[in-house]
């Protein structure tokens, strides 16, 4: 077995900095139906090998037959393993009949015997139950984890632990990693995230990482908060039209690669229209581009497009629909930049940053988010606008409280005006980065051809 | 002398080799419901009739009980003998190799005495320096696995001690990365723990040389 232990799923890996230790305790908590058995049955049939087997011992919290059978309908639970690589055991009848001796006895022998790589505990935690007193039950762990810890065995210890647990259990102490596996309510559903508590030895990527459950276990989708990077990099000098040349002239002949524009401006003032401009401007000048829209699904986006003489089949458009209902940030950043990557995109046009606000679970979440996601678009050239609705019709007062528009290099507001007892729209540049920006506010049209500066 | 052909051949009561292998029928009965591995032949009134082999088997599991091993690890360990075709009546009853064995965790210890002992070692156990010294002096074993951390970290000084004492091989053990330093003090081989049992008994093999028994078995059967 290597010093690290692969979960066989590489995100979950790089937020371990690699893997959990090998020979080593390691802890995965969470509550009832966080899916631990999932993950450590994951490690295990991963990991399991005919000559460092793995050995999962169940104690007295679920029956044995429960978890083989549930394990069952995993995609990586192998029938064919049972018996050679992976062994299954009650540790249950013998803490019953013998205590906690007899919990240290039988892994002793399954260590003699099998020899195994690695060993599950599943639940650790209602071991507590059959000690008589609180220093019985240290006894007992310091025994067990020095049995453990004199055989080259990865061992993971999983229970239904409370966070305040984490002070008074000794087990805490003994673990040389911490899996906390959580639950965090937003309005009616719950999200899933997983948190490493502590990993001896290594570094680790901190925070909470989204993940879900599905028959492939536990699929997680790392926190993106990327650290400053402090290296230059190369950057073109020609600028991108955003498919409107008055407003290129606004802009100074357009944004400049790699930048993040914010279009802000109130319902139905046209932010989705500037974006497409961009984006079919530069599809057909050869620069592929993604619309990432949590807003109008495919079928309604093609009937806005079509109404300007445009498609979403012509080359160089790829679409990432995704439903705002349900959704994980990092898990939908990471579909954007894999988006990204097949295509070759240099532009993206993301409709709207609104919904990627309603998701994050807090202001501070959705800046780092942010700033990580135009980072990593910023060094490699590609240029993002993000449409951003505010509720002001007539001239906001603000942008918003979150400070993406801060972080955005560009920001070009559409509003309305009351005119002579119609309403027109406007278009301003509010801020550009590395330009001389025209301030004017400009009135346009909406035409058959899209934007129309007046 | 029985023939080869004949050695797989039902031939012994089970009271018969009770007395042969100076066990209790009842054992045998447990052993062979228990570990299923033992199993003779019934004749048509239902008695056991035991093979040749078989009680050399059962031969096999007693001597390896009597060197400290338990029913279950001697059944385990002649199965292993079977699936890997080795003659069974060779290894019982022979002089064996000693391995001192210095080691003061005393979980570690067991682990490492268990698995030297299956594969046929012969095992003193130390605790701590002077108790290593001494068996070093009275028991004169073939070979040394060192914990450098014994006795607060004397193991370096152990290791030149035994290697100016008696030149036998030295395997230095530690959790520390101190190979080098192993080296220098006179070890043959070093060993990070914790100890992947192959390795540690494959590295007591290459520095004894294949075979874990003093003499070459009897090429004929007695």
């Amino acid at each position: 077995m290597n010093q690290r232990l692969s979960s066989g799923h590489e995100p979950l890996d790089s937020v371990l900095g690699g893997g959990l230790p090998a020979n080593a305790i390691n802890l995965i908590m969470g509550r009832p139906g966080s899916g631990k058995t999932i993950l450590a049955q994951q490690y295990v049939f991963r990991n399991a090998t005919a000559e460092r087997p793995a050995i999962y011992f169940a104690t007295v919290s679920e029956p044995l037959e429960k978890i083989i059978r549930f394990g069952q309908s995993l995609d990586f639970f192998d029938r064919t393993a049972i018996g050679t690589s992976v062994f299954y055991e009650d540790l249950g009848a013998k803490v019953s009949q013998h205590g906690l001796t007899g919990v240290t006895e039988q892994i002793t022998t399954a260590i003699k015997e099998r020899r195994p790589g690695l060993i599950v505990i599943d639940s650790f935690k209602a071991l507590h139950a059959f000690a008589d007193s609180h220093a019985e039950f240290r006894g007992f762990l310091h025994e067990l984890s020095g049995r453990l810890g004199a055989f080259p065995v990865a061992s993971l210890w999983v229970g239904e632990y409370e966070d305040a647990e984490i002070g008074s259990m000794p087990e805490f102490a003994v673990a040389d990693a911490i899996l906390d596996l959580t639950t965090a309510r937003s309005g009616q559903r719950d999200l899933r995230f997983l948190e490493v508590r502590k990993l001896r030895g290594s570094g680790f990527r901190s925070g909470l990482h989204a993940y879900r459950l599905t028959a492939d276990g536990m699929h997680l989708f790392p926190r993106l908060a990327d650290a400053p990077i402090d290296e230059e990099y190369p950057q073109s000098d020609v600028r991108a039209s955003s498919g409107i040349p008055a407003l290129d002239d606004m802009l100074e002949d357009g944004y400049w690669p790699g930048a993040s524009t914010l279009l802000a401006g109130p319902s139905g003032s046209g932010k989705t229209l500037l974006g497409l401009h961009f984006i079919f401007n530069g599809a057909r000048q050869g620069e592929p581009g993604v619309i990432a829209t949590l807003q109008e699904n495919e079928t309604q986006l093609e009937r806005v497009a079509g109404g300007f003489g445009w498609s979403l089949n012509e080359p160089n458009i790829e679409v990432m629909y995704r439903s705002p209902v349900d959704i994980h940030i990092d898990e939908w950043a990471y579909e954007l930049l894999q988006a990204v990557k097949r295509t070759g995109a240099r532009r993206i046009l993301i409709d709207s940053v609104t919904d990627i606000r309603a998701a994050a679970s807090d202001a501070t979440r959705f800046r780092e988010f942010c700033y990580s996601l135009m980072q990593r678009f910023a060094r490699q050239g590609v240029s993002i606008v993000m449409t951003f609705e505010i509720p002001d019709l007539f001239g906001a007062e603000r942008l918003s409280d979150d400070a993406v528009s801060p972080l955005s290099d560009n920001v070009v507001m559409l509003s309305y005006l009351k005119d002579d007892g119609s309403i027109k729209r406007t278009i301003s540049v509010i801020k550009t980065r590395a330009s001389q920006h025209d301030p004017a506010i400009r009135q346009f049209l909406i035409g058959r051809d899209g934007i129309a500066l007046a | 002398m029985l023939k080869v052909e004949d050695r797989g051949r039902a031939l012994y009561s089970i009271s018969a080799v009770g007395n042969m292998v100076g066990l209790p029928v009842a054992t045998l009965r447990t052993w062979e419901d228990r570990y299923a591995l033992v199993v003779p032949d019934r004749n048509d009134s239902g008695h056991r009739l035991y093979s040749r082999d078989q009680v050399e088997q059962l031969r096999f599991i007693r001597t390896r009980m009597a060197q400290g091993l338990s029913a279950a690890d001697a059944h385990r360990l002649l199965a292993e003998q079977l699936g890997d075709g080795l003659p069974i009546t060779a290894q019982a009853g022979q002089a064996r190799l000693l391995i001192l064995l210095v080691e003061p965790d005393p979980y570690a210890a067991e682990y490492q005495e268990y698995f030297l002992k299956t594969e046929g070692f012969e095992v003193e156990m130390a605790f701590d320096e002077e108790a290593a010294r001494r068996s070093f002096e009275e028991k004169s074993p073939s070979l040394a696995m060192i914990e450098l951390l014994v006795s607060g970290g004397s193991g370096l000084s152990l290791c030149r001690y035994v290697k100016e004492s008696g030149g036998v091989p030295v395997v230095a053990v530690s959790v520390l990365e101190c190979r080098d330093q192993a080296i220098e003090a006179g070890a043959d081989a070093f060993l990070l723990k914790p100890l992947d049992p192959l390795q540690f008994v494959s590295t007591a093999r290459d520095l004894l040389g294949s075979s874990s028994f003093l003499h070459e078995p009897p090429g004929a059967l007695a």
